[in-house]
């Protein structure tokens, strides 16, 4: 199985760097979006997995492909590389105000190690209020992520979660709202 | 029909009000022109206006006029004394908060105040509150509060102050027998006997209160406050032993049941779960007063508290059983205190005691005990022809799990007539970590994540990890080897102005304190095998309260008077202060969605403050009618509920609770020398907010009926 990932990685890289030397010279508009995604309210049921480029949420059969960039549950988050898919997704944080911050760092990039180390460190991203429960995504917190083509970046930021309705004392399902931008070009500039 | 009741009410009082009024008697006196003696503010006898820390005193007269039941109730009618939730416990759908209020003062939560009765501190604090409910009004001789940092004569906890709640002592043949009866179906009452027979004094007191509490979210299943059952009783001896010689012997009891009916969600479906709650308490004080020599006396004593919580509820049909929780907790506590007094030149007091504590509950790793011997010593002298006070003192504290703690506390008052004094007042506080912070175990089985206790981690952490119940390749060895947390402390200082005169009370003051090593919770940087977080506790914030006081009390004539208080309060968290000047707390408008840096204006303080609180009386008083009526309003100003923008902190109007009044009547007559009947109003105005404050209950009326004879000696009268 860790081997079966391992290849899936190694071609992911190979796949990105092929992609690299020959970028389209034609102009796309940059993808920006605001969507909200269901995500289960369990560490234990399947993730949401998301893909920045078709602003759209990816069926869990294609859980093994490079369709997808990001998957949530509960509160974490994996990327589609190494340890968690055949991408090359991965992550850089940033403080900052989410319009002025126009340029995706350089490197610097974090990745899914294991299943147990993931790029984005549950905590990290939100403060957890003990009065209401609810999990506040921490203004000022910018994620700059590689897609898991390894060749594309996006600005994210989160804007609110939200338990969905539900009877009695737990919750089923959190709904994410996030507005991204997906620059299609290649480059690091929004 | 309920406001048709209401406006015949008020119309019955101002009627009568004025008809007594015209009347003329000759032997009313004044309230508050007698200068009553106080205990907490010094650990013995002082006159109220000679204390040099801010003192506020509740007779049973003022007590007894708001005809109230619960203690919190009547504390949060004074200046600066703030009823407050507990910020834990809230649950998911606004379920009542399990903890119940608790007293702020400064601005400091209500772990940071010790609760006292007789001088003695209750066990029993849940999430850091008591229960003030475990404690009857109708046995209460007076309530003394001392503001600011009282740690050098009462140790831990009393970081912003001590509330001693005294109850009566044995007098004359006394019989007093009460019934109450308010909305909500609740009933009360109290029988006391009191009496002195050659060198023995008897004190016996009983009361039962219960109710069919109230819902304040009809939509949701379950009560906001479940039907409950309260009984307390107390027996207090008093024995002459010898002409220098008393002995004091009180013991005190408490049982209380209260319903738990609530909608869970068992495998997947909506159940109805029901049980209840049952709580005891049970203490035995004994004290022995020695005048060794005059001018000297020497106290032993003894007090032994014990509380008991036990609570469940079973699924409904099935009768399985869904939560149980227990807890136990007792204290023994001896000790001596020593007084020598030189009569107008000066008063000494030191003491020596131990405190040993036990606990055992469910969510505490197994039985768990802590020890602390203290010794404290005080002296207080009068300069000047007894115009200038100075009073030092300090205690020590040694706790087995710490070093030697040292709490001093410097004071000085100046009157330099009758009229005016001035006071100021320095000390040092600190509040020991708690067997939650030590030794808690609990785990979320729900939810799923674990709260654990910074004694109990290390061994907790290995045995999560041998049974897989880790996450793979978590790290622990950091863990294992317990850093002892240390006890929160704090510097506080007070200054006031007060003026007196037969007809005005002023008072003016101003107030700091600066906290440190505030324990809080932190996340752990690996989770349980289930993904779940595990969170334990640290000394890591650091704080500051400041504001200021005044309280103005006029005594227009005979029959009537008038009072107000109002505090401004300042409290905020050192290190957001210094976020914001970094330019590192950002927040997000939760409609736009715009983000934008915090300003040092933006922070409006820690959550659960009001930077504005008032209250207002009028009391219209004839003795020789025997009637009497007392209004009185509380404001409570707008305040920070819950972060909405991502910061973690209150810097938006949107994440406060709107101020709000509650406005309280009350007015009784005497029909006999015996019978007294009092009817009142409580939150006339019929304030509720179900999610944020489920303990008020709307407007809710009451009458009481009062039957109390008394042996009269000759020219006695009380």
């Amino acid at each position: 199985m860790k081997i079966q990932v391992l290849i899936l990685a190694a071609a992911g890289l190979f796949i990105s760097a092929c992609n690299k030397t020959d970028v389209a010279p034609v102009v796309l508009p940059v993808v920006t979006s605001t969507q909200s995604l269901t995500v289960n309210f369990s560490n234990t049921k399947s993730f949401a997995f998301f893909s920045f480029k078709d602003s759209a949420v990816v069926a869990n059969s294609d859980s093994a492909t490079t369709k997808w960039d990001i998957g949530l549950r509960y509160t974490s988050f994996i990327l589609n590389g190494n340890a968690s898919g055949p991408g090359n997704a991965g992550v850089s944080m940033q403080d900052g105000i989410y319009s002025s911050l126009n340029t995706a760092p350089a490197a610097g990039y974090a990745v899914d190690t294991t299943s147990s180390n993931l790029a984005i460190k549950d905590g990290s991203w939100y403060d957890y209020n003990t009065t209401t429960h609810a999990f506040v995504p921490k203004a000022g917190k910018v994620f700059f992520f590689r897609t898991a083509d390894g060749a594309h970046y996006v600005k994210m930021q989160l804007l609110s979660v939200d338990y969905l309705p539900f009877v009695g004392q737990v919750p089923l399902q959190l709904v994410y709202k996030f507005q991204y931008s997906y620059q299609p070009n290649g480059t690091k500039n929004f | 029909m309920r406001n048709k009741t209401i406006v015949f009410f008020i119309l019955l009082l101002s009627i009568t009000a004025p008809i007594f009024a015209q009347q003329k008697f000759l032997n009313d006196t004044l309230v508050g022109t007698s200068d009553p003696i106080v205990v907490t503010a010094n650990r013995s006898e002082r006159k109220l206006s000679n204390t040099a820390v801010p003192t506020i005193l509740i007779s049973k007269n003022t007590i007894n006029k708001t005809g109230s039941l619960r203690v919190q109730d009547i504390l949060q009618e004074h200046t600066g004394i703030i009823l407050v939730n507990s910020t834990l416990g809230t649950s998911l759908n606004g379920y009542p908060n399990p903890f119940g209020q608790g007293v702020q003062m400064l601005g400091l939560d209500p772990a940071y105040t010790a609760i006292l009765l007789d001088g003695e501190p209750l066990v029993g604090r849940n999430a850091g509150i008591l229960k003030l409910g475990r404690i009857a009004t109708g046995n209460i001789k007076q309530i003394e509060i001392v503001k600011g940092p009282s740690s050098s004569l009462y140790g831990s906890e009393a970081m912003a102050g001590v509330i001693n709640i005294l109850t009566e002592s044995p007098t004359l043949e006394k019989l007093s027998l009460q019934l109450q009866h308010a909305s909500n179906n609740t009933w009360g009452s109290t029988i006391s006997y009191t009496n002195k027979y050659h060198q023995t004094g008897v004190q016996f007191f009983l009361n039962r209160l219960s109710s069919s509490g109230y819902d304040l979210n009809p939509s949701l299943y379950g009560k906001t406050v479940d039907p409950f059952k309260d009984w307390n009783g107390q027996l207090k001896i008093t024995q002459e032993i010898a002409n220098n010689m008393q002995l004091l012997i009180s013991l005190r009891n408490h049982d209380s049941h209260q319903d738990n009916n609530c909608q869970i969600l068992y495998q997947n479906a909506p159940a109805i779960a029901k049980g209840f709650t049952t709580e005891t308490e049970r203490s035995a004080y004994t004290q022995l007063k020695w005048m060794a020599a005059p001018n000297t006396r020497i106290y032993f004593r003894t007090f032994f508290d014990q509380y008991t919580n036990h609570s469940f509820v079973n699924l409904e049909n099935t009768n399985i059983r869904f939560d149980e929780t227990s807890f136990n907790q007792s204290v023994v506590k001896p000790e001596i205190q020593f007084e020598k007094i030189v009569p107008e030149k000066s008063v000494y007091v030191a003491g020596v005691g131990a405190n040993v504590e036990m606990i055992n509950a469910s969510r505490y790793a197994g039985k768990q005990q802590l020890a602390t011997l203290y010794t404290f010593t005080q002296k207080e002298w009068y300069l000047l022809q007894k115009k200038l006070t100075l009073i030092a003192g300090a205690r020590l504290d040694k706790r087995t799990d710490f070093d030697v703690h040292l709490s001093p506390r410097i004071g000085v008052a100046y009157k330099p007539n009758a009229s005016w004094k001035f006071m100021a007042s320095a000390g040092w506080g600190f509040k020991a970590p708690d067997f939650r912070h030590m030794y808690l175990n609990f785990y979320n089985a729900q939810i799923g994540y674990s709260l654990l206790g910074n004694n109990s981690l290390g061994a907790e952490l290995q045995s999560l990890q041998q049974q897989g119940l880790l996450q793979t390749g978590a790290v622990i060895t950091n863990y294992t080897t317990t850093i002892p947390l240390l006890p929160e402390s704090s510097f506080g200082w007070h200054i006031g102005v007060s003026y007196h005169t037969k007809k005005i009370t002023a008072e003016w003051g101003a107030f700091r304190n600066d906290i440190k090593n505030l324990i809080d919770v932190y996340t752990l940087p690996f989770n349980r095998s289930n993904g779940l977080p595990i969170y334990s506790y640290r000394n890591i914030g650091s704080v500051y309260t400041e504001g200021v006081e005044m309280d103005t009390k006029y005594q227009i004539n005979q029959h009537w008077s008038v009072a107000g208080g109002y505090q401004f309060l300042l409290a905020k968290d050192k290190q957001v202060l210094a976020q914001i000047s970094n330019g590192q707390l950002y927040k997000r408008d939760p409609v736009t969605y715009q983000t934008t840096l915090v300003s040092t204006q933006n922070y409006f303080g820690l959550a659960n403050r009001s930077k504005h609180s008032a209250n207002g009386k009028v009391l219209y008083e004839n003795i020789s009618t025997g009637f009497d009526a007392y209004f009185r309003a509380i404001y409570r100003g707008k305040f920070g509920f819950m972060d909405l923008n991502g910061n973690n902190i209150i810097d938006d109007n949107r994440e406060m609770t709107p101020g709000y009044w509650l406005l309280n009547m009350a007015s009784s007559k005497a029909i006999s020398k015996a019978f007294r009947v009092q009817i009142g109003i409580e939150d006339i105005l019929n304030y509720t907010n179900a999610l944020q404050l489920p303990n008020i209950a709307g407007r809710t009326f009451f009458i009481n009926i009062n039957y109390s004879i008394q042996h009269y000696s000759t020219n006695q009268n009380l």
